[in-house]
């Protein structure tokens, strides 16, 4: 425990991603929780901000800090190398997680408890849990706010080649392997579109792919990392 | 750990980024309560050496074994201290904050951004900060006099002294030969031709070794005709 406490101190005084963010982050929040006490019913647009910021935030990149030698001391302070990484996801996703939490916080007090909150169904964690690890997988090894980046070409560009796909909604009924597959890649590059919504039974099918996709890319990120050799980049 | 056992051992060791060799057939060791001093060129592959030594690189060929674990186990068995330069640190950490990763307590009391101190303050708080815990077993230092002042000099080379007297391996690069004449017990050179390893007495047979010394046996090695060592199959392993 008190080597985590560590990992988490040492991320909390060098976060993984600019001190701007957290700002940004701050301000999404005090807008989407003004927006949400206006009116409740926008909860779910309320959060598109945090989300976007998430896919940002998230994107932090390992390798080139750790090749210029920012995380020289952690690396050799008796860590293993797999709960840095670990650590340094958390790091990158913590303040979007505690800001999607208040919100939802706001959301089910202003409800006086009576109705479940839309901002944590089923719909709305997928979504979160898509642009919390995607993005952070892709960018591991790559310049800061890479994955971010080309998540976002690549959904402007598939909205532009295929509008139907945009069109797609996350929980309408699917007749046949083809509209699943749709629905899933949908799903996979837009996760907006879940937000808010809440899945039961063959509809949760949709979310599989982007799950299962998202775990496997945060395993291959985290294997090729604790692998690699880290030269320092002046040192090559 | 029997009191000066052989902690530090590199056998055989070849470095390479990509295709290029940086060095080759590299073999030495290093006691507990013993201090190396690495001497070399650009490029001869100094820094390089000491990522290995804390487990960052591995060695394209052969082993390096710190108290005979592989460097990256080492790392989570004993104590190492590492610290590569001032470049090293985030620029954007509070000064005070940076300190405090090392034993828990501020070892620099100033509010600023790191990106703000003089390069000599931002080496002070990285050595600070690294050198505060208690104890170390292994320290790794890649030009640790750069850019202080005589005074900050002074309490290096006293922490240095007082960690190896109590059992640390110590092992520190420089060019700058006059901070490390007379400090290290064995001085190992690198050079794009050759890899030498010598103890104190070899290079000053009557007392202490000085940076003239020093810079007399790097320049003679430096000098010394390539031909006969660039011949294949010819091993350039250090000397002891």
């Amino acid at each position: 425990m008190r080597r985590w406490w560590y990992l988490a101190w040492f991320f909390f005084v060098a976060p993984p991603m600019p001190l701007l963010m957290i700002g940004a982050f701050a301000v999404a929040t005090v807008v989407a929780i003004v927006s949400v006490i206006i009116d409740p019913a926008r909860a779910s647009s309320a959060l598109t901000p945090v989300l976007l910021l998430q896919l940002f935030a998230c994107a932090s990149g390992f390798d080139v800090p750790a090749r210029r030698g920012h995380y020289d001391l952690l690396l050799t302070h008796g860590e293993p190398r797999r709960r840095v990484i670990v650590a340094h996801w958390g790091a990158s996703a913590a303040p979007g997680l505690l800001c999607w939490l208040l919100i939802a916080a706001v959301r089910y007090a202003i409800s006086n408890g009576s109705e479940r909150t839309l901002l944590l169904n089923v719909g709305t964690v997928t979504a979160m849990i898509l642009v919390s690890t995607i993005p952070w997988a892709i960018t591991v090894r790559l310049p800061r706010f890479s994955g971010a980046i080309g998540w976002l070409l690549t959904a402007v560009t598939l909205s532009l080649a295929r509008p139907d796909m945009v069109a797609v909604q996350a929980g309408a009924p699917i007749h046949s392997a083809t509209e699943w597959l749709v629905t899933a890649c949908a799903v996979l590059v837009y996760p907006l579109l879940l937000v808010g919504r809440d899945l039961h039974g063959r509809d949760l099918l949709v979310v599989v792919p982007g799950v299962m996709f998202a775990i496997a890319a945060v395993s291959i990120a985290s294997w090729s990392i604790d692998r690699r050799d880290i030269p320092l980049e002046a040192a090559q | 750990m029997a009191p000066s056992s052989v902690f530090v051992s590199v056998r055989n060791v070849t470095a390479r980024y990509r295709r290029r060799e940086v060095f080759r057939d590299l073999t030495f060791d290093l006691r507990t309560g013993q201090s190396l001093g690495v001497i070399g060129a650009n490029g001869a592959g100094k820094t390089t050496l000491l990522r290995m030594l804390v487990g960052c690189l591995s060695p394209a060929v052969g082993d390096v074994r710190i108290g005979g674990f592989r460097p990256r186990d080492a790392t989570l068995r004993t104590s190492v201290a590492y610290f590569a330069g001032a470049a090293t640190l985030p620029p954007n950490v509070r000064a005070t904050a940076w300190g405090t990763l090392g034993s828990g307590e501020a070892t620099l009391a100033d509010r600023r951004r790191i990106r703000a101190l003089s390069q000599g303050m931002k080496q002070l708080l990285g050595l600070r900060t690294v050198l505060s815990r208690h104890p170390l077993q292994l320290i790794v230092l890649d030009e640790p006099w750069e850019g202080l002042d005589t005074e900050s000099s002074r309490w290096l080379n006293a922490t240095l002294e007082s960690k190896r007297d109590r059992g640390a391996a110590v092992v520190v690069s420089s060019h700058r030969l006059h901070d490390l004449a007379g400090f290290c017990d064995e001085y190992l050179f690198l050079m794009p031709h050759e890899a030498r390893l010598m103890k104190a007495h070899e290079i000053a047979r009557v007392g202490p070794v000085t940076a003239a010394l020093l810079t007399d046996t790097f320049d003679k090695l430096r000098e010394r005709p390539k031909a006969p060592l660039e011949q294949p199959g010819q091993e350039y392993r250090a000397h002891s």
